[in-house]
C-alpha cells in the first residue's frame, strides 16, 4: 500500500560514460557532477530551496574538490542555504548516496534529496614515490647550505634512480622511485594485497569459466549497448558535456561500446593480470571510465504536492560483505537481503542490471545465485537465490561496454533501469554491484508511471 | 540645506577629522558653495591648536566623485571659467600650504575634482573596497583635470603613470594605487578611519610632519624615460596613441597632453596653474564638451528611468533566464545574462549550435582569463550558469525568454506559442527581431501583455544599446521587467514602439540605402569609409557596417521596408547582385571587402565592382554630398519617426539610441543635436537639391518640411 514516507524517485539523468583518457579526460569530476545535477534541476524545474540534501558518492577524491558534493551543489546553481556531502563505498558510491538518501526520506529527516555520484579515472593523480617524498621534506627543513646541497643530491640521485627503475621494473610493480599512479593503488585491495582483475580471476578459476565464455559475455554486453544507443534508448538518460574551457566540442554518447567488436579480436587479446594461466583480459573487463550521474529522490507525499509524476518507488537496499578477494560475488550476498526487505524473491524481478566489473565476475554471480549449496554454504539459505535469466539481464548492455567510473556506476545502473522498467511495463527490477574491499550492494526498484 | 553640516570638524585628539556629508544629496561633489565652505573648514583648523588633519566621507560608497558638473556645463564664457577656476585653485593650495601634515583617508569613488583636492594632501591612505576607485576620468566629458590635476598627477606618480590615468581617464583600485605611489596604503575599509587617525598621530609624534612627495623613478626604463632625453620619447608616442584613438575629434587629451608637456618638472606652481587654466577654459566652453555633458546626463538619467510613466509600476526580478537560438545572438545574449548573475538556459535544435552558443561566451570569459581580469573559478562560475539543451527544460523556470532563432514570421510565431506553453504565467517573452513585426508576433502569445521586443545589436557584449519594443498590447509591467533587466544586464535601454526596424534600423537602412547609391553613381568603398570615419567620425562606414550587418541580411530588409515604407524606399540596383556574387559580407568573409579567417577586414575587394555592375569608379562627387547624403536621409527619416510616428518620443532618446547601437560620434551630440547645429532650414533644402537629382527618396519628409519653414529644432 502506497504511503506517504514511500521513496519515490521522479527523474535522472547522467553524463556519457567515456572511457578513461578519451574524450572527457580532461574534465574534472566536479564539472561531470556539474552538468548532470544541472540538466536534472533545470529538466524537473525543481526550485532549488526545497532540495534538503545533496548526496554525491565519489572515489578518487579528488584534492582540490575535498567535499566534491558541496562544490556540485554550488555550480549546479542550488541555493547556498542547501546542504552537501559526499559519500564512498568504493565501486558503491553511488548506490550509497541513494541509500542514504532513501534511509534520511523514510526516517522524515529529508523530502527531497538529490542523489548521485561522479568519477573522473583519466584525472586520478600521479603521487611523488617516497623517496623523493622524503627528499622534499629534507629540502624544506633544510637550513644550513651543506644540507641544502645534500638534500638536492639526495633528488638527483632519486632522479637516477627512477629513471634505472621505470627502464627495468614492470609498469605495475613499484617502486621507492617511481611515481605511485593512484588509479592502480585505487584498484588493489591492501588487506589482501591483490588487485580486481586478480580477484576475477579466482572467480574465473573456482567457478570454472572459460575465456570462450566470459568472451562471449563481453560481446553481448557491446552488442546490446550498441544496439540501445541506434534506438535511442540510452540518449534519454545521457545529457550531453560540452568541453570546456574552449566548448568547441560536446560528447552526447557513451564513448567505450563497439559496434564492430568480433569474438576473434576478443580472443587475440592477452591475459593481463595473470599473462600465464588467466583468462580475464582488457576485453572482457570493464575499463576504467569518467562520468557522473544524478537522481531526484522525494518522499511520496512531497513528489504528489508538487505534482511530480515518479517514476519508480525505491523499496529496499542492502549491503554485505564477504571475503575481499572473491568481492566480486557481491551482489549474490547483498541481493537476498535486499530482496527479503522488499518482501519479494528473485523471480519477481523484471530486470536486472547486475554491474559488468568483469565478466568472469558476472558469469560466477549467475552460477552462484543458481545453486542451492552456495546458498547453503555461503549465504546461510535453504534455498538458492534463483535463476538469472540473461533476457533481463543488463538489457542495454553493461560496464563493459559502457565503462564503470567507479563513483557513478551506483547511480548509473538505477537510472538505466527505472527508465527501462517504465519503458517495458515491469514491475519490479534490481540493480546489484560488487565492491571493491569484499561486498555488494543491491537495491529494489517498484515501477510507479 | 545647510552647508555648514555638509563639512564638520570632529575633534579626535590633536587630531581634526574632516567629515564629508553633502547634506541632500547622495554624492559628494565639488560644487561652489561646497568650496566656500571648506575655506571655512580650512581656516578654522589654520586658527586652531589641531596638529594634523584627515580628510573622510561619511558617504558608503563616495569619497569625492568630483566636481559639480551642472556647473561645469553651464559654463560658457571664459571668462566665467578662469573666476571659477581661480577660486578652487585658491583653496585648494591653501589646503596644500596647511602648516600642519594633511592626510585623506579614501574609501569610495575619489575621481576627478576629488582625486585633484587628495593630490593636495601630504598622505593618502586607501581602503581596499571595491568601490574605491582613484582617478581622473574628465576627459570623458571632453574636458581634463582643471583643479591643477595635470601639474599634481605627473609629480606625484610619474610621467607615465599620469598620462595613463589623465589621457584615458583611468581610474585605480587602493593596491594599484599603492602601486603607483598615489597613494600611501591600502587597508582594510572597516580599519580605514582608526588607521589614518593613528597614521596622523604617528606623524605628529615623530615630527616628519609635512612633505612634497615626488615621483622616484625606480628602474633604468622609468629613469630614462623621466630623463630629459627620454620624456620628449613619452609625448610623442602619448600623442600617437591619442590620436589614433580618437582620430583627432576629441581635442582634450590632445590639449592636456600640451599642458604637461610644458608644466612638467616647473617649480612654479602659480605659473604652472595658469597654463592648465587657460587650456582648460579652451576646451570646457567647447560644443564638444557640451555633447559629452549632455551625453553622461542622459545615460545618468536612464538609471533613474524605469521605461513607464507610471510610478507605481514595478520591475519584476528576473534571476532565470531562457534564450531560444543559440546562434551568434543568443550565446551573446546568454553570456550577458551569466555575466551578470542571472541563470540562462539555451535551446536550439542541435548539439552543434548549442556549442556554438556556449563557445560565444567562453571566448569572450577567456580573453578575460588571459588578461587576468578574472580568476579560473569565476571563469568556471559564469559558465556554470549557462546551460543548454534541445528541449523545453529549464524554461519552467523562466521569468523571460528572449527569442533569437531565424527571422521568419511564420516559425517565429510557431516557436512562441510552444515556448509560452512550458513557461511559467508571469514569464515574458521577448523577441530580438530586428526587422519583424512585434505587433504581429504578438498574435501567436496567449498572454500578449507578456510578449515584447529586446533587440540587442551585434556583437552583443560590446554594443550598449537595446531597443525595448513595446506592442501595443504589452503591459507596463513588461516594459518596466524588460528595461530593468537591460540595465542589470549593462546596457542602455530605450523604449520606443513597434515599426519597421524600429527606431536605429529604421535610420540607419535609408543610409546604407544611399551608400549604394553612391557605389552605383561612381564613388570608390574606400574613400566614401573614410570619409564617413574620418571626416565624420563614424566608427565605421556605410559598406564596412554592410559587411559586417550581412548583405544578404540587408537586402532582405530593404525589401521589407520597401513594403511597408512604399516611396521613400528604392531598391538600388547593385542591392539585387549581391546574391549572384556571393557576397554575404564579413560572415563568409566576402563582401565589399575581404576578411582573413579570423574576420580582420583586409581590403577592399576590387572586383566588386565588376561584380555588381557598377564599373570603375570614377569619383565625380564631393566629400559633403557624399556625407551630407547619408547623414542628412538619416536625420529626414528620424523627423518621421519622432514627429510623426511617436516610435520614440524625445529626441533625447533617438540621439542616445543612434551614439549606443550605431557608434554615431559622440562629440556630434548624436543625430539630431547635429541636426540642430546645422538647421532644418539648410537640412531641407539641400535634400531638395539631391532629390531633384538623385531620387524622390531624398525629398525632405512633411514633418522635416514643416520644420524647416521656421528653422525649427528638434530639441527645444
Amino acid at each position: 500500500m502506497s504511503q506517504d514516507r514511500d521513496v519515490v524517485i521522479v527523474d535522472g539523468t547522467r553524463t556519457p560514460f567515456a572511457k578513461a583518457g578519451t574524450k572527457l579526460k580532461e574534465i574534472h569530476p566536479s564539472e561531470l557532477g556539474r552538468v548532470a545535477l544541472k540538466e536534472l534541476l533545470d529538466r524537473t524545474n525543481i526550485d532549488g530551496q526545497l532540495v534538503d540534501e545533496v548526496i554525491i558518492g565519489n572515489v578518487g577524491n579528488p584534492s582540490d574538490a575535498v567535499n566534491i558534493s558541496r562544490v556540485i551543489a554550488l555550480r549546479a546553481g542550488l541555493p547556498l542555504g542547501v546542504s552537501a556531502h559526499s559519500v564512498h563505498r568504493n565501486c558503491a558510491s553511488a548506490m550509497e548516496s541513494i541509500a542514504e538518501g532513501f534511509d534520511k526520506i523514510k526516517a522524515g529527516s529529508a523530502d527531497v534529496v538529490v542523489a548521485g555520484g561522479t568519477e573522473s579515472m583519466s584525472t586520478y593523480p600521479l603521487m611523488m614515490g617516497d623517496a623523493f617524498v622524503k627528499n622534499f621534506e629534507r629540502l624544506s627543513t633544510a637550513r644550513s647550505l651543506g644540507q641544502q646541497l645534500g638534500a638536492l643530491g639526495g633528488l638527483l640521485r632519486s632522479d637516477l634512480k627512477q629513471v634505472v627503475d621505470l627502464m627495468t621494473t614492470g609498469p605495475m610493480q613499484s617502486t621507492p622511485f617511481k611515481p605511485r599512479i593512484a588509479v592502480v593503488e585505487g584498484l588493489t585491495d591492501p588487506f589482501v594485497g591483490i588487485n580486481m582483475g586478480q580477484t576475477a580471476e579466482i572467480l574465473a578459476k573456482e567457478f570454472n569459466i572459460t575465456r570462450q565464455e566470459q568472451d562471449a559475455f563481453a560481446l553481448r554486453s557491446h552488442q546490446l549497448a550498441v544496439a540501445a544507443q541506434k534506438s535511442k534508448r540510452l540518449s534519454e538518460e545521457i545529457t550531453p558535456v560540452f568541453l570546456p574551457p574552449k566548448y568547441k566540442e560536446f560528447v552526447a554518447e557513451d564513448v567505450g561500446p563497439r559496434a564492430e567488436q568480433t569474438m576473434e579480436q576478443l580472443a587475440k587479446l592477452k591475459p593481463f593480470f595473470d599473462r600465464q594461466y588467466g583468462s580475464i583480459t582488457v576485453g572482457n573487463a570493464c575499463p576504467i571510465t569518467d562520468g557522473a550521474a544524478m537522481v531526484l529522490m522525494m518522499s511520496r507525499a512531497k513528489a504528489k504536492e508538487l505534482g511530480y509524476k515518479p517514476i519508480v518507488s525505491v523499496r529496499s537496499y542492502a549491503f554485505a560483505g564477504l571475503q575481499p578477494e572473491r568481492m566480486g560475488l557481491g551482489p549474490v550476498y547483498a541481493s537476498p537481503k535486499a530482496l527479503k526487505r522488499a518482501g519479494l524473491s528473485l523471480k519477481d524481478m523484471g530486470l536486472i542490471e547486475l554491474n559488468e566489473a568483469f565478466a568472469a565476475q558476472v558469469l560466477a554471480c549467475v552460477k552462484a545465485a543458481g545453486s542451492r549449496e552456495f546458498a547453503k554454504e555461503k549465504l546461510g539459505l535453504d534455498q538458492a537465490l534463483g535463476e538469472i535469466d540473461l533476457d533481463k539481464l543488463n538489457v542495454n548492455g553493461g560496464a563493459i561496454a559502457l565503462g564503470h567510473p567507479v563513483g557513478a556506476t551506483g547511480t548509473r545502473l538505477v537510472l538505466t533501469l527505472m527508465r527501462e522498467m517504465q519503458k517495458r511495463n515491469v514491475e519490479f527490477g534490481l540493480a546489484t554491484l560488487c565492491i571493491g574491499g569484499g561486498q555488494g550492494g543491491a537495491v529494489v526498484l517498484q515501477r510507479e508511471a | 540645506m545647510s552647508i555648514q553640516e555638509s563639512i564638520r570638524i570632529v575633534g579626535k585628539g590633536d587630531v581634526a577629522l574632516v567629515e564629508w556629508d553633502l547634506i541632500g544629496e547622495k554624492v559628494n561633489k565639488l560644487s561652489s558653495p561646497v568650496m566656500a565652505r571648506f575655506r571655512e573648514v580650512i581656516n578654522e583648523i589654520k586658527t586652531s591648536s589641531y596638529k594634523a588633519v584627515v580628510l573622510i566621507s561619511r558617504k558608503p560608497k563616495i569619497f569625492i566623485a568630483g566636481a559639480d558638473i551642472d556647473e561645469i556645463k553651464k559654463i560658457t564664457d571664459p571668462g566665467d571659467c578662469r573666476k571659477l577656476l581661480d577660486q578652487a585653485h585658491e583653496i585648494l593650495n591653501e589646503l596644500e600650504d596647511l602648516s600642519i601634515p594633511t592626510i585623506a583617508a579614501i574609501n569610495g569613488a575619489c575621481l576627478g575634482g576629488g582625486c585633484e583636492m587628495v593630490m593636495c594632501c601630504d598622505y593618502r591612505i586607501a581602503s581596499d573596497a571595491k568601490e574605491t576607485k582613484i582617478g581622473l576620468p574628465e576627459v570623458k566629458l571632453g574636458i581634463f583635470p582643471g583643479f591643477g590635476g595635470c601639474i599634481r598627477m605627473p609629480r606625484l606618480v610619474g610621467l607615465q603613470a599620469s598620462l595613463d590615468i589623465i589621457l584615458a581617464g583611468k581610474a585605480v583600485d587602493g593596491r594599484k594605487a599603492v602601486k603607483l605611489g598615489l597613494v600611501d596604503e591600502c587597508v582594510p575599509q572597516q580599519q580605514l578611519e582608526e588607521r589614518a587617525i593613528k597614521f596622523a598621530n604617528e606623524i605628529v609624534a615623530s615630527n616628519k610632519g609635512k612633505r612634497k612627495k615626488r615621483f622616484k623613478p625606480r628602474s633604468v626604463l622609468e629613469k630614462f624615460l623621466e630623463s630629459p632625453v627620454g620624456r620628449p620619447v613619452v609625448f610623442s608616442q602619448a600623442k600617437k596613441t591619442v590620436l589614433s584613438q580618437t582620430k583627432g575629434f576629441y581635442p582634450a587629451p590632445i590639449k592636456a597632453l600640451e599642458v604637461i608637456q610644458k608644466t612638467y618638472g616647473s617649480g612654479n606652481r602659480q605659473k604652472a596653474l595658469g597654463v592648465e587654466m587657460e587650456a582648460f577654459c579652451q576646451v570646457a566652453v567647447s560644443e564638444i564638451s557640451k555633447h559629452l555633458i549632455n551625453l553622461f546626463f542622459m545615460m545618468e538619467d536612464i538609471k533613474k528611468q524605469t521605461g513607464v510613466a507610471d510610478p507605481q509600476v514595478n520591475a519584476r526580478p528576473v534571476k532565470h533566464m531562457a534564450v531560444l537560438g543559440a546562434g551568434t545572438m543568443g550565446g551573446g545574449i546568454a553570456l550577458l545574462a551569466a555575466d551578470n548573475g542571472i541563470k540562462v538556459r539555451m535551446k536550439d535544435i542541435t548539439n552543434e549550435a548549442l556549442a556554438l552558443g556556449y563557445k560565444a561566451a567562453a571566448d569572450v570569459w577567456l580573453k578575460d582569463l588571459k588578461r587576468r581580469k578574472i580568476a579560473k573559478h569565476d571563469f568556471e562560475r559564469k559558465m556554470s550558469l549557462i546551460s543548454g539543451g534541445m528541449d523545453f527544460a529549464g524554461f519552467g523556470n523562466a521569468d523571460l525568454v528572449v527569442e533569437a532563432i531565424v527571422e521568419d514570421m511564420e516559425i517565429k510565431k510557431k516557436v512562441i506559442a510552444e515556448t509560452a506553453k512550458h513557461c511559467p504565467e508571469h514569464c515574458l517573452i521577448a523577441t530580438n527581431t530586428s526587422s519583424l513585426s512585434v505587433t504581429e508576433m504578438a498574435k501567436a502569445h496567449p498572454r500578449p501583455e507578456n510578449f515584447l521586443g529586446m533587440h540587442f545589436f551585434n556583437p552583443v557584449h560590446k554594443m550598449p544599446l537595446v531597443e525595448v519594443i513595446r506592442g501595443p498590447q504589452t503591459s507596463d509591467e513588461a516594459v518596466a521587467t524588460v528595461f530593468e533587466a537591460s540595465k542589470k544586464m549593462g546596457k542602455i535601454p530605450v523604449v520606443v514602439k513597434d515599426g519597421p526596424g524600429f527606431l536605429v534600423n529604421r535610420l540607419l537602412l535609408p543610409y546604407m540605402i544611399e551608400a549604394m547609391f553612391l557605389l552605383e553613381e561612381g564613388m570608390d568603398i574606400q574613400t566614401v569609409d573614410r570619409w564617413y570615419t574620418h571626416k565624420f567620425g563614424m566608427p565605421m562606414g556605410p559598406f564596412r557596417l554592410m559587411d559586417e550587418v550581412g548583405l544578404d541580411v540587408c537586402v532582405k530588409v530593404v525589401k521589407v521596408f520597401k513594403k511597408s515604407l512604399g516611396e521613400r524606399i528604392q531598391v538600388p540596383s547593385v542591392a539585387e547582385k549581391f546574391a549572384g556574387s556571393g557576397r554575404l559580407g564579413k560572415k563568409n568573409s566576402r563582401g565589399f571587402y575581404l576578411y582573413d579567417d579570423k574576420g580582420k577586414e583586409l581590403s577592399v575587394d576590387q572586383t566588386v565592382y565588376k561584380d555588381l555592375g557598377v564599373g570603375s569608379p570614377t569619383n565625380k562627387l564631393s566629400e559633403k554630398e557624399c556625407l551630407e547624403r547619408g547623414i542628412f536621409t538619416m536625420i529626414n527619416e528620424a523627423a518621421l519617426a519622432l514627429l510623426e510616428e511617436r516610435i520614440a518620443e524625445r529626441p533625447e532618446e533617438v540621439d542616445l539610441a543612434m551614439i549606443m547601437g550605431t557608434g554615431f560620434p559622440p562629440f556630434r551630440g548624436g543625430l539630431l543635436r547635429y541636426a540642430d547645429s546645422l538647421g532644418s532650414q539648410y537640412i531641407a533644402s539641400e535634400l531638395e537639391i539631391y532629390a531633384a537629382r538623385c531620387g524622390q527618396r531624398l525629398k525632405p519628409s512633411q514633418p522635416l518640411a514643416n520644420m524647416a519653414k521656421t528653422n525649427r529644432k528638434f530639441y527645444p
